[in-house]
Order: structure tokens, then C-alpha cells, then sequence
């Protein structure tokens, strides 16, 4: 049994330093809004001081979920909830603020001096965008690949706020794009045999207005509570697309307004929706042509469509409202991006990561852009002419061959996402019923109604599904593991643990300090002081092994 | 003496620079090259716009108060400095080709210095069209031929290059600069244009559009495989501004009037302008400062035959803003031309003057 308390630490050193990669971020991070006041006078210094501790908090549970036959497994009572708290701290938007009024908790004046500095280092510190091809596979980078952790536990459920991520706004766009829909079928010459009435397309209207609603004020939240999270949902490669959705959503709410709501909207509206739209893709494509990271050869995805699509709506939007040169505007930069997307896409590229392997039903984006260009086109030019037309057949072409190949679009776990595919398909429906305005005849009508019924159908099928995992499985928001993804990957930290042997003694104490509470923490809050050396030095032979399969974290 | 073995003897030789007298004309003439006539094309560029600002003066009363301060000497003063200019550097190139035949071949070969060699011609055309109404119109109906054919000539090389032979793979050596070579043939159906010549402008156009997008899509990829071209090179990336601007401007020649595919070609323009705007901006040379003027001036032009088409207040004000960017862009650039002379030749630019840096001015 060590007889000093040094001792103790000389144990736990090996531990800490493979475990505690995250300690600079989460030691400042998590501020720990709440200090255990209970630990201070029971604390034997060592184990002072208490943010330590609870930061230590984190990494003990990570250390948890990673190696479930460990005997440090906290009994799950009031300590959790604690520890649940702190473990999102990362991701929350004001915990920061406690650091630094904590700060001076931490103990020695002098340690305060390397630890600011490397947690205002990681603070600013983004994810290189390699960091989620590395970390992430699948056709939406969602899935984490095998040999990565992520930085908060999978086995518990996090925050709703966290889960919920910004593809969400699929929906608002899959049921606007409805509302379009019946609008253009109760008011078009070429359906008037159907007699659809106007009212569909009223109900369907406020359904919309409300789900938007809805989803804007929760999003909204996210963005107050959990900046962090929205931080990086906007540098994955595949999200970052999504955030055109909430705009472009509000693009089709104004499009599809009920004659009985509105007859002429107001030009200001035009801008106000699509200042948004531009100041995005100026980021965008300026980082496509000469950012760092971005390269189009290697983020080339089909959600791109989406960033495209934008330009398309907008030049609907305002062809209807009667303005001229703006749309054009935007119809031209669309296009012009339009073209180099398409074909990279069509390339398939080796370098290009993000490309499905498999047909997936983000394959449907690649027949709305061409749709919403030809009806916009038509808006622009006054009459549905060869341009509007050739585009027309683009998307058609395409939709025939996704639909062709319908068997492969199976085995895919079902995510909010696809109800964002849906709108290409009724996209392409109302494309259709205005082609049909233009060549009346019994082919195109029946096209028209076709694609209808097939575009009604598919949504209904999605809200089928979306009820069954929202009561039933009670999974529509799972645990989202993509922005969860740790800074560095696990082999990595035996590098930064060479390196850290020759960082300063303040550092390599100030790590001791977390291990041994990190240690202990669990034992802490229930057995007494006196006790704690004795479960330290037990569970430090433990520790020892498990030091060579920590988790990965950050170097700093 | 002859039985002894004596050793062969033993010649020493020393090449001496030939010339020691024109030692000055030569290092001028070694460190000269294509990209050098971007001053030039910035000048005939500026003379363009100012006399196509005054002509729109004429007809717009709103611009005659902003503008009236350009009298017409200056106008025809920037004319004939930039002919004079042009004269001069035509000629120190044409005695480059004479005196280092060797280097001027190294720069066709370089990926980068072979789009300058678009630059001459351009500026010979830019100029013949802003050439004053002291100019007989005559002159140019019959000169700008010789300015169009070399443009072809090049064409045919290095297009034909792209596509059928290793040479100049595209994948790899695409780069920014490669749009002169479109801005070349876009400036030449312009031209065509203007004298009247439609057909000639209209295949001038389609060889300058069909490649303009393939360079275009190939530029976006940003190909793993390809040269990259430092962060130091920002001026280059404005070319990407210059391009659809000047296929606006050739497409308006053509067409008549400045219809919608003229605007969308502006419009991606204007686009492109505001994205790279953003953009940090830093330069190793004189030279390179050059670059900004042109493209703006571009820009600026067609901003101005759009005010043309598109009455109202936006249209105008972008024209104002555009022209007063790009005067002043150039006068800024005059003055620290003009107080920097030195720089401007004994800058030693390695990147040109090497067969195959891979770092480019």
C-alpha cells in the first residue's frame, strides 16, 4: 500500500495521461456551473480542486462507456444526473462563461497560466473537415466508423436539443413543397377535370406554416443552448447543405399561399428571404473555388443540389412577384454552379468521399434542380419556352432512371432527412402540370397525374413511418453521433503522450490532479474521505491497464 | 623539348558576357516576359472604359454630372500612353524572341507562362477598339486580323493539346491563368463584332465559351492531382471575374442589344467579384498588382452596357460604383508604377524565368 499520497499519484500518471486528452477542453469548458460545495472541506488536497474533479467527471464516464466490465461504473443515481449535465457542457453555449470566474478554484495562481492558454487555444479550434471523412461513413455521414469514439457516451440519450439536427428542416421542405403541389392542381387548366378543390391547398398551407413554426423555434433554441452542436452541424460536409433548407422552405410557403391568404406578396419579402440564401453560398462556393478545405473534387455530395436548388426558388419566388433582374441574377449564378456540380457528380470522382456507393434516397436531389430551373425559366421568360423545356426533360430523364432502380434503394435506416428527398419528386410533378398547361395532350396529363399520385403517396408513406418511429419506436431522434466526433483520433494519443512527458511539470500536475479524482470521483460521492486512498490504489491497478486503450482526444 | 613527355596543354577559355555594353538591355530583356503585358492590357482596359463612359454620358443626363470631369484629352492622353506602352513592350518582346529565343520557348512550355502569351494580342485589340475617332476606322477593319490569327494559331496548339496528346493535361495543369486564354478568344469575337463581322464573332465566341467551361468545372473541382497555386496569388483569381465579363460584352456585340444571356453572363460576373472580394489579398510583384486592374475594368464595361439596357436606379449605380472602383484601382496603380520603376524590371522573377517552377507569379 503507498504510503504517501505521492505515491497515489505516480500510480495514476500512466492513466491520466492517455485518458485526459480531453482535459484541456472540458477542464475549462465544463466549467461546472455547479462546484460540489460538499467536497470542498472533505477534500484531502489532493484532490482539490473540486472543477477538477468534476471535469475529471467526464472523462471518468467516458472511460466508463468505453470499458463497461470496469468497476468504476457509477451507480446510476443522483451522481449521473450530474455527470449528464457536464458531459454536454461542451456543447452548451454559456458554460464558458463559469471558467473563467471558476478559474481561480483550480488552485496554484501558476497552473492557471499554461491551463488558459491551451483551452482559449481548443476553443477557437475547429474540426478540419478531414476530421469527419475520417471519423464518419455512410451516404449522410452519420454512422461513426469502428475504430473512432465519440466525445459523449452512446449508450445514454442525450439532450432532445442535441438530437436534434438540422435536417429536420427536410420536413418543412418535403410538406411546402406540397402545398405547391395542390395549389398548381386546383388552379392549372390542364387538371381542371380532376376538380381539386382550393382548400387542400389551404389546410396544407397552415399545416406547413405551423411545422415550420415549430421546427424554426426549436432550431432556434439549439442555436441559443447548444451553439457549439449547430457549430458543427455547419462544418460537416453533409449538413452544412441543410441550412439552406429553412429558407428555401419559406421560398415555397410564399409560392404556394392560398389566393384567399394573399394575392400579391410584397417585393421586400423577396429580399428578406433571399439575403440569407446569398450570404450562404457566397461562403459556399467561394469555398469550393479557393478555400482550404472544401475542395469540390472531395465534398462533392448529391445534398449539394440543395445549395443549388436555393438559387432556382428564388427565381420562381420573384419571376411571380413580377420583378425582373433579381431573379435573373440568381438564375445565372444557380446555373453557373449548377453545371460544375453536375458534373463532378457525374464524374465520381475517386477522391470524392462523400458520394454514396449504393443508391440512397438522397440520389432524388439530382432531379430538383433541373424541375425548379425549368419552372423558373418559364416564370422568367413568360411561357414555358426550350429552355424551360430541355431543363424539363433533364429532370425527367433523371427521375425515370432513380425510379427505375427503385429495389436498390433499400436497407437504409430511416432519418428525417429523406423527407427533404421527397421534394425533388412533387418538384417534378409541378413541373409537370405546368409543362402539361403548355402541350395540352392526354400523355402529358396523364404524366401529371402520375407523378402526382406518386409524389401524394410517398409522402403519406414517410408520415406513416415518421408516426410509427416517433410513438411506436420512439427513434425519430436518435442519438446524433455526427457532431459528437472527437478532435484526433485514437492513435494519435500516444504521440501527444510522448510529447506530453516533456511538457511542463505544472501541466503533468495538474493532470495528476484529474486522474486521481478522476479515479475516485464515482467512489467519492459516496464513501467517505478516509476511504478514498484505499479504492484509488485498487482501482489504480486497473487504470494501469485499461491506460493503453484510452480513448482518443485532442493534442494539444 | 619534344622527346620529354609534355602534358597536353592545357586551354583555358573564359566565356565572357559577349556584350558588355547593352549588359543592361539584356538582363531587362531576360527578366521581361509575357505577363508583363498585364500592364498594358490594364491600360488599353481603363481606355475603354472611360471612352465607353463618355459615350454613355451623351445619352444619360444623370451620369453627365458625375462624369463631365473627364475632358477628352485625358482620354486621348490614356490612349496614347497606352499605345506607347504597348509599342514598347511589343518590342522588347519581339527583341526576347530574337536575342532568347530559349526562353521564350521555356515559357510556352510553362503551364501558366503560355496563357500570357494571350496577353499581347488582347491588348492590341483592346486598344484598336478604344482607338479615338483620329483613328480612321479603316485602319482598324484591316489590322485586327492580324491580331485575331495569332489568337487562333494559339488556339489550335494549345486547346488541341488539352484534349489529344499528355502534354498539358488538364487535371493537373489547370489553373486560374487559363482563362486568358477564353478572355483571348471572347476579346476576339468581340472585336469581329464590333467590325461586323458576325459569323467570325460568333465561332470566336463558341471556342471561347466551350472552353471557358471546361476550364471553369475543372478550376471548381480543385482536383487533388492538380498544381496548386499558393495563397500568395490572389490577384490571379480575379481572372475568374474578367472571363463571363468579357463574354457579356462579346455576347452583346453580337446579339444587339444586352439580353438575357448577356446578363446572366454579368450577373455570375458580379457574383464572382463580391465572393472574391472577401478574399485576403497579397502580392509578391508589381506586376501581379496589375492583374486586379483589368478584370475590374471588365466588369466595370459590362456593368456600363447594362446600365445601357436597364434603366432605373440599380443599374446605373452599379455602373457608377464599378467605374469608380476600377479608376481608381488604376490610378492607384499608376502612381505606384510610376514612383517604383526601378521594381518594375529588376525584379527578378524566378518563377518565369525557370522552365518548370512550380511556383507561379
Amino acid at each position: 500500500m503507498p504510503s504517501s499520497p505521492l505515491e497515489i499519484h505516480v500510480q495514476n500518471t500512466k492513466r491520466v495521461l492517455f485518458i485526459d486528452h480531453d482535459e484541456p477542453i472540458f477542464n475549462n469548458r465544463t466549467a461546472h456551473s455547479y462546484v460540489p460545495s460538499t467536497y470542498a472541506g472533505t477534500k484531502q488536497p489532493k484532490f482539490l480542486p473540486e472543477p477538477i474533479l468534476a471535469g475529471s467527471a467526464f472523462d471518468e464516464t467516458v472511460a466508463c462507456g468505453l470499458f463497461p466490465n470496469s468497476p468504476m461504473l457509477p451507480p446510476k443515481n443522483l451522481r449521473t444526473e450530474r455527470l449528464k449535465d457536464k458531459r454536454f457542457d461542451y456543447f452548451k453555449t454559456w458554460s464558458g462563461k463559469f471558467e473563467k470566474q471558476l478559474s481561480h478554484l483550480r488552485g496554484k495562481p501558476p497552473e492557471t497560466g499554461p491551463d488558459a492558454n491551451s483551452p482559449r487555444k481548443v476553443e477557437v479550434e475547429t474540426l478540419h473537415v478531414d476530421r469527419y471523412f475520417d471519423a464518419l461513413e455512410g451516404p449522410e455521414l452519420d454512422t461513426l466508423r469502428a475504430s473512432e469514439e465519440i466525445l459523449l457516451p452512446e449508450d445514454e440519450r442525450w439532450p432532445f436539443l442535441l438530437r436534434f439536427p438540422i435536417s429536420s428542416f427536410g420536413i418543412c421542405l418535403g410538406v411546402s413543397s406540397q402545398v405547391i403541389m395542390w395549389k398548381n392542381l386546383a388552379t392549372s387548366a390542364s387538371t381542371k377535370f380532376l376538380h381539386v378543390s382550393l382548400d387542400v391547398n389551404l389546410i396544407l398551407w397552415y399545416i406547413a406554416v405551423a411545422l415550420v413554426a415549430i421546427v424554426f423555434i426549436i432550431y432556434m433554441l439549439k442555436v441559443i443552448f447548444y451553439f457549439e452542436a449547430v457549430r458543427r452541424e455547419y462544418y460537416h460536409p453533409i449538413r452544412i447543405n441543410f441550412f439552406f433548407a429553412p429558407w428555401i422552405a419559406l421560398l415555397f410557403l410564399a409560392i404556394g399561399v392560398p389566393p384567399s391568404v394573399a394575392q400579391n406578396l410584397h417585393a421586400a419579402l423577396w429580399y428578406i428571404l433571399m439575403t440569407p440564401i446569398f450570404c450562404l453560398e457566397l461562403k459556399i462556393y467561394g469555398q469550393w473555388m479557393s478555400g482550404g478545405q472544401r475542395r469540390l473534387s472531395k465534398v462533392a455530395n448529391p445534398s449539394n443540389h440543395l445549395s443549388i436548388v436555393g438559387n432556382f426558388v428564388g427565381a420562381l419566388l420573384g419571376a411571380s412577384m413580377g420583378l425582373k433582374e433579381g431573379p435573373i441574377f440568381f438564375f445565372a449564378v444557380g446555373l453557373a454552379h449548377y453545371t460544375v456540380l453536375f458534373v463532378t457528380l457525374y464524374q465520381r470522382l475517386p477522391t470524392n468521399e462523400t458520394v454514396p456507393k449504393e443508391l440512397h434516397p438522397v440520389f432524388f436531389l439530382f432531379v430538383a434542380a433541373p424541375s425548379v430551373a425549368s419552372m423558373a425559366w418559364a416564370k422568367i421568360q413568360g411561357s414555358f419556352d426550350y429552355g424551360s423545356r430541355i431543363a424539363f426533360f433533364i429532370a425527367l430523364f433523371l427521375y425515370f432512371s432513380l425510379a427505375v432502380r427503385l429495389n436498390f434503394f433499400r436497407g437504409f435506416r430511416f432519418s428525417l432527412a429523406w423527407w427533404g428527398y421527397t421534394f425533388p419528386m412533387t418538384g417534378a410533378a409541378t413541373a409537370t402540370i405546368k409543362y402539361s398547361n403548355e402541350v395540352p395532350n392526354i400523355v402529358t396529363k396523364s404524366l401529371s397525374v402520375i407523378l402526382c399520385v406518386i409524389s401524394t403517396l410517398t409522402v403519406t408513406l414517410l408520415l406513416g413511418t415518421t408516426i410509427l418511429h416517433a410513438f411506436v419506436l420512439r427513434d425519430l431522434f436518435p442519438n446524433d453521433i455526427a457532431i459528437a466526433i472527437s478532435d484526433k483520433r485514437q492513435k494519435t494519443s500516444r504521440k501527444w503522450f510522448h510529447r506530453r512527458t516533456v511538457s511542463s511539470d505544472k501541466d503533468i500536475e495538474n493532470y495528476l490532479k484529474f486522474a486521481v479524482s478522476d479515479s475516485n470521483d464515482i467512489e467519492a460521492s459516496l464513501a467517505p474521505p478516509s476511504s478514498i486512498t484505499n479504492t484509488s490504489i485498487q482501482n489504480s491497478g486497473t487504470a494501469g491497464t485499461h491506460s493503453n486503450q484510452s480513448p482518443s482526444g485532442p493534442t494539444p | 623539348m619534344e622527346d620529354e613527355i609534355t602534358p597536353h596543354p592545357i586551354k583555358i577559355t573564359i566565356n565572357q558576357d559577349p556584350d558588355q555594353n547593352d549588359k543592361h538591355c539584356s538582363s531587362i530583356l531576360t527578366r521581361l516576359h509575357a505577363g508583363y503585358f498585364r500592364i498594358t492590357l490594364s491600360l488599353g482596359a481603363q481606355a475603354l472604359l472611360w471612352k465607353t463612359l463618355v459615350e454613355h454620358t451623351h445619352e444619360s443626363l444623370a451620369l453627365q454630372r458625375v462624369l463631365r470631369t473627364l475632358p477628352s484629352t485625358v482620354i486621348l492622353l490614356l490612349w496614347w500612353l497606352s499605345l506607347f506602352t504597348q509599342l514598347t513592350l511589343s518590342l522588347l518582346y519581339l527583341l526576347r524572341c530574337v536575342r532568347h529565343f530559349r526562353m521564350v520557348k521555356a515559357e510556352f512550355s510553362h503551364y501558366v507562362g503560355v496563357n500570357y502569351l494571350f496577353a499581347p494580342w488582347i491588348s492590341w485589340l483592346l486598344l484598336l477598339q478604344s482607338a479615338p475617332s483620329v483613328v480612321p476606322k479603316i485602319i482598324s477593319y484591316r489590322i485586327i486580323w492580324v491580331f485575331i490569327l495569332p489568337v487562333v494559331v494559339l488556339d489550335v496548339k494549345i486547346y488541341g493539346q488539352w484534349f489529344t496528346t499528355e502534354k498539358r493535361l488538364l487535371s493537373i495543369f489547370a489553373n486560374p491563368t487559363s482563362q486568358i486564354s477564353v478572355i483571348g478568344n471572347l476579346a476576339g469575337a468581340w472585336a469581329a463584332a464590333e467590325m461586323g463581322w458576325r459569323e467570325s464573332a460568333v465561332c470566336m465566341f463558341t471556342l471561347g465559351a466551350t472552353h471557358y467551361l471546361v476550364v471553369l468545372i475543372t478550376l471548381y473541382q480543385r482536383l487533388s492531382g492538380s498544381c496548386r497555386i499558393p495563397a500568395r496569388l490572389r490577384p490571379v483569381y480575379f481572372l475568374f471575374v474578367a472571363a463571363p465579363s468579357m463574354g457579356s460584352l462579346a455576347w452583346n456585340s453580337i446579339s444587339g442589344s444586352f439580353d438575357t444571356s448577356c446578363k446572366m453572363l454579368f450577373f455570375f460576373s458580379l457574383f464572382l467579384f463580391t465572393s472574391l472580394f472577401i478574399v485576403n489579398k497579397e502580392c509578391t510583384t508589381i506586376v501581379a498588382w496589375w492583374a486586379y486592374s483589368f478584370p475590374v475594368s471588365f466588369l466595370a464595361l459590362a456593368s456600363a452596357e447594362y446600365a445601357q439596357q436597364v434603366k432605373g436606379v440599380v443599374a446605373p449605380g452599379l455602373m457608377l460604383v464599378l467605374s469608380v472602383l476600377s479608376i481608381l484601382v488604376f490610378l492607384c496603380l499608376m502612381m505606384f508604377t510610376a514612383f517604383n520603376t526601378n521594381l518594375l524590371f529588376r525584379e527578378n522573377d524566378p518563377n518565369f524565368n525557370k522552365s518548370l517552377g512550380n511556383t507561379i507569379h
